[in-house]
């Protein structure tokens, strides 16, 4: 650490080191480098100062969490509001393995700042990657350092590969190119990496489509869903990373269009929507930035198999795995509070124990998802 | 050979010089140069053309025509004086049936399926099934062409899922069959009306522009590059101007975005390309594509130091076995940028792994294939570091 011994200061004044005053500052997500690099000495000068004035290192971190499986409805998840502290202290092992990770990344990061350059975690892991023994290691300390600093990942310039793709009637700047979806509304592009940098966007849609797979993105691609339907059409294929949920939460922002989610029927889907709609438990120090809380469950339901007289070969069984993963999203305390009617499908996907992805509804005719289906559910308002 | 001696004697200054004082002469040996390079070079892979197999993108028209031609074969068969179920030859797509071809006057190899066959018959009580899949699959496949759709391989699983539910119960038998059809009638996947996304991204000093379309910088798009779309034909009519000097291959999209993030392209004008890990047929389409508008290029690859980094580097040089009747006339001639063997006091030692099981299995496999024969030398070096 090459921060320079300043006169003892009294007591240490950042917050999360032992003595420190309770700081109930916000998150703010609009820092610039120089806060950044002002926090990270005077949380280093602190820690100094704990030293010698021969008090024993320990880092306070506030520990956030989304949801939890208390039943009763009481608890505080839904506030955003850190949920209890943990301390790290040098008295035991594991958790001084964890600063000393803590402390390299953070000088890592601070590097990164003060040259103006941006690093993934996978870079910053192959820094040291006989002291980080695995990538997790890496990214629970970018974690730890953004509680701790009170900001959000691109803060600390560090970045990761982007995986959403985006198409539709938008337009939008980022960082001084501008992407003109709207003179070709059925091309594809990827979703933005740096989102912060996006701006000026502009769109004539009327709503946003979230899609799970991007199986499914093509195939709407194929049948120019856009060009028949006013709409924007995004996907993280899979688990959506950061900057696609970034990104579908600034659309919706300000845009102030609805947006509506299609994902398989099965709890993976299921857990994909939680995603975009609360955000993930890693994540949850930054959730209140990533999640769009005005997302609707257009489909696929489990009533839909009978509805659209889906054939019974196509419904398979739901596997153990996919038993308890469902059972474990139903002790989640955030459904019961805020989305009671998902949770009712869920357990009747439990309860009928199959479960059908979404290209099983274009059987009887490949365009019946984007001619049918799709547009028919918005237009009746058939979504949760 | 007379060919070969008069080439020879074009060559040399003394006597290119001795035809400049013959201008007419001079003219109609230049012609005539020129004319037999270009059939030489044409020429150059006829011998070994004679051993390879392939699949062609073709029009729905011609490939319903072929679904219909072995439709009637076996019926003909069926109804002769000796009736017999015919067998369904395939190209076999093994290693066995696998060659390397090494044109002669050009620096492009390939691998090549030959005419080894396997065939599917009702006759043998496992194979049974396999040998009905495959007419299945015929038939779904002229109904979408009929329709003019395209579906993507899980949808096509879903429909004869329903159709024939006794005959197909997972996704890797359909892909399977899939293959099976490609090795049967010819014509590539695409050509059967499927459709497959691309995960390959391009950027650098390029101008895309499709028919009726904006033309496309790259320079401007982005950390994240232009996505390259799976439509083969979009790719095939794209129009491509550039002033790059070299294409820079990737094989890690982490990478692919550091080296945009940092604008690269600017510093040393290029192209840069990245199929995320192996890459698929758009990707190496594209690449393909750009060898031949601008043959001036040095393709060159930036792969990890392992044996996966290595594969992933043969399949854009050579072509793979399992795409083999499509691929190979995608084969460019890539060079070997990095990592290298003589990079390694460059990286700590802490970073350097050991290799595991599946490396050594890919290593192996790599060694015994004909591919690298001429490149033993670097083979054993990194077998020899046993350091990934």
């Amino acid at each position: 650490m090459s921060s320079i011994l300043s006169p003892a200061l009294p007591t240490s004044s950042f917050p999360g080191t032992a003595n420190a005053s309770q700081e109930m500052a916000g998150r703010d997500s609009s820092l610039k480098p120089c806060d950044l690099l002002k926090k990270i000495r005077e949380f280093t000068r602190s820690l100094l100062v704990d030293l010698s004035g021969g008090r024993s290192l320990s880092i306070s971190l506030d520990r956030y969490r989304n949801y939890c499986t208390d039943p009763s409805g009481k608890c505080y998840c839904s506030s955003d509001l850190p949920k209890g502290k943990e301390i790290l202290s040098l008295q035991r092992e594991c958790h001084a393995y964890r600063l000393d990770v803590l402390l390299r990344v953070l000088h890592i990061v601070q590097q990164l700042l003060q040259e103006n350059k941006h690093g993934s975690k996978r870079d910053i892991y192959y820094m040291h990657p006989s002291i980080f023994s695995e990538q997790a290691v890496v990214d629970r300390a970018i974690n730890d350092i953004c509680i701790l600093l009170k900001c959000s990942r691109h803060n600390l310039n560090v970045a990761s590969v982007g995986n959403g793709l985006v198409m539709g009637w938008l337009r939008f700047f980022e960082g001084g190119r501008k992407f003109d979806c709207i003179k070709s509304p059925c091309t594809v592009h990827p979703v933005p990496v740096h989102v912060e940098e996006v701006t000026g966007i502009m769109s004539i849609a009327e709503y946003i489509l979230v899609v799970e797979k991007e199986a499914v993105f093509q195939r709407l691609a194929n049948d120019k869903f856009c060009s028949t339907n006013r709409c924007i059409i995004i996907t993280g294929r899979g688990y959506p990373d950061v900057s696609t949920r970034r990104f579908l939460r600034l659309l919706t922002e300000k845009l102030c269009l609805p947006a509506y989610c299609l994902v398989d029927c099965d709890p993976y889907g299921f857990d994909i929507l939680t995603t975009y709609r609360f955000g993930s438990m890693q994540m949850a120090y930054d959730a209140k930035f990533m999640r769009v809380t005005e997302l609707h469950w257009l489909g696929a339901f489990p009533s839909d198999s009978k509805k659209y007289c889906l054939p019974e070969r196509c419904l398979l069984p739901l596997t153990a795995e996919d038993k308890r993963r469902a059972e474990g999203l139903l002790q989640r305390c955030y459904l019961q509070r805020e989305e009671p009617q998902w949770r009712l499908e869920l357990e009747m996907m439990l309860q009928g124990g199959v479960k059908f992805e979404i290209e099983a509804l274009s059987v009887s005719s490949i365009s019946f998802l984007s001619e049918m289906y799709i547009p028919s559910k918005i237009q009746g308002q058939l979504y949760i | 050979m007379i060919i070969f001696r008069k080439i020879k004697y074009l060559l040399y200054p003394s006597v290119w010089h001795f035809y400049l004082q013959h201008t007419q002469t001079c003219f109609q040996m230049l012609y005539w140069k020129l004319t037999t390079m270009a059939d030489f070079c044409k020429s150059s892979l006829f011998y070994s053309d004679k051993k390879l197999c392939y699949a062609e993108i073709l029009p729905p028209s011609v490939v319903r025509a072929r679904i219909e031609v072995a439709v009637l074969n076996f019926l003909k068969i069926l109804n002769s004086p000796n009736p017999a179920i015919t067998d369904l030859p395939l190209i076999s797509r093994t290693s066995n049936n696998s060659r390397v071809s090494r044109g002669l006057m050009t620096d492009v190899s390939s691998i090549f399926l030959s005419h080894s066959f396997c065939t599917r018959s009702l006759m043998r009580a496992n194979a049974a099934k396999a040998f009905v899949r495959v007419w299945k699959v015929m038939e779904m496949c002229f109904q979408l062409l009929t329709e003019e759709k395209r579906v993507t391989q899980r949808e096509l699983f879903y429909k004869l899922l329903c159709n024939s539910p006794d005959y197909f119960t997972s996704q890797l038998e359909v892909n399977r069959t899939i293959q099976d059809v490609v090795a049967l009638l010819h014509c590539s996947r695409y050509s059967l009306g499927i459709m497959a996304s691309s995960r390959g991204a391009l950027t650098g000093r390029l101008l895309l522009q499709d028919p009726n379309q904006e033309t496309i910088d790259c320079t401007a798009c982005g950390s994240s590059g232009y996505a390259i779309t799976g439509d083969l034909n979009v790719i095939e009519k794209l129009v491509m101007q550039s002033d790059a000097r070299y294409i820079i291959v990737v094989e890690k999209h982490a990478i692919f975005q550091r080296l945009a993030d940092d604008r690269i392209f600017n510093k040393i004008p290029s192209i840069l390309v990245t199929g995320k890990g192996y890459p698929d047929i758009a990707t190496r389409l594209l690449l393909y594509r750009m060898s031949r508008a601008f043959p001036n290029l040095p393709i060159v690859a930036l792969v990890d130091w392992n044996p996966a980094g290595l594969a992933i580097l043969c399949t854009f040089k050579f072509g793979s076995i399992g795409m083999g009747l499509e691929a190979y006339r995608f084969a460019c001639n890539v060079k070997w940028l990095g990592l290298r063997g003589d990079d390694l006091p460059l990286i700590p030692e802490e970073s350097l792994v050991p290799l595991k099981p599946r490396d050594l299995q890919i290593a192996k496999s790599l060694m015994s294939s004909e591919l690298l024969q001429r490149r033993i030398a670097v083979n054993d070096s990194e077998r020899s570091k046993g350091r990934n």
